[in-house]
């Protein structure tokens, strides 16, 4: 298997991976997903609440705000040690909010969580949580544990997660009789009309494999071919700031080997 | 209501992102413009933007005028 990198950020990362299988592609792919732990709001105790939003409004907004997760140093609460309903250092982490508008109208935002653990803030301390007028006020104690996307949206590491065959476009020969219609209707903007005429690839990463090139060709059988390789896949995950991306697709990859491990010794137990 | 925290369909987080949006606009921007520059790609995350309302703004004026009010019948 070979990979190649097409494209890494803080967030996006876009990777060619030769050589694999379609059912590897789409596990890694579900559980960057769903089976990836990371940290979000849990439990929130609402000590005061004058806003118009209730309590559970705001909750749920607070649950849905991505933090920044400290994977190495927290365990998720199923599997800690502790075993306590009410969790440890260990699996749990406090933030709390103390906002009151003194003078007109504010906007309270994620930035004014202050944590225990100043690793695990809010990725982005612009949300807004909500609005307050004169005299309201809002105090309130978020409990963060660590959970999978299975149980909830909120504990989802990625926000897109996809793959898709590796393109391959055969463009017409020099017999095209240059009507263009396959480069106007290519939805990505794959394709490109040369000045002396010929149709070649302008962007073969974008190609979504949609065929509508090939319907649009006036010439039946159609002169440009759509194709993929069959081994080879473009993985595509974009996070939503609580981990690196690659940080997730290392963690998945860790996580199916334990379940294939898993699998295995439950198949020796079957056996004997 | 308010801004959503996160788009609906993927999951990417837009709350963050309304208030530049919500001033670029009203200085006049193209939102087309203003959503490339702001790094929302997909058309789930940009209709989150393009078709909110704060209605709070509105719910929130009705708390304003109620302080008012108060105010004025304790200084009488």
């Amino acid at each position: 298997m070979k990979i190649e990198i097409l494209e890494k950020n803080d967030n996006v990362l876009r990777v060619i991976v030769r050589d694999a299988e379609v059912s590897l592609m789409n596990a890694l792919r579900r559980i960057s997903l769903a089976h990836v732990p990371c940290m979000a709001i849990d439990e929130v105790v609402m000590i005061d609440n004058l806003s118009i939003l209730q309590d559970e409004i705001i909750a749920h907004r607070l649950g849905l705000t991505p933090l920044k997760t400290d994977l190495d140093n927290y365990n998720i609460p199923e599997q800690c040690s502790c075993q306590n309903e009410f969790g440890c250092t260990q699996c749990r982490i406090t933030l709390t909010l103390d906002a009151e508008a003194n003078d007109g109208t504010r906007t309270v935002y994620s930035g004014e969580l202050v944590s225990e653990n100043p690793e695990i803030v809010p990725v982005s301390n612009k949300v807004p949580i909500v609005k307050l007028v004169k005299g309201q006020k809002l105090k309130l104690e978020a409990y963060a544990r660590l959970g999978t996307g299975k149980t909830h949206a909120k504990w989802q590491p990625v926000c897109v997660s996809a793959y898709k065959y590796y393109p391959k476009i055969i463009t017409p020969a020099a017999s095209c009789d240059d009507c263009k219609k396959c480069v106007d209707i290519c939805p990505k903007r794959v394709l490109e009309r040369k000045d002396d005429g010929k149709v070649t690839v302008r962007d073969l990463y974008s190609c979504n494999l949609c065929m509508d090139c090939v319907d649009a060709c006036p010439k039946k059988p159609s002169l440009i071919k759509i194709e993929w390789e069959k081994n080879a896949f473009i993985l595509n995950l974009e996070s939503t700031g609580v981990l690196p991306p690659e940080r997730v697709l290392q963690e998945a990859t860790k996580i199916l080997g334990q379940q294939l491990k898993e699998f295995e010794e439950q198949l020796k137990v079957e056996q004997q | 209501m308010i801004i959503p925290v996160k788009c609906f369909t993927c999951g990417k987080l837009v709350g963050d992102k309304w208030e530049e949006f919500a001033t670029r606009i009203k200085a006049g921007e193209n939102a087309r413009d203003v959503l490339d520059s702001l790094d929302v790609k997909r058309y789930c995350c940009r209709r989150m933007l393009l078709s909110n309302v704060e209605i709070i703004d509105e719910v929130l004026r009705f708390y304003e005028e109620a302080e008012k009010r108060k105010e004025t019948l304790n200084f009488y």
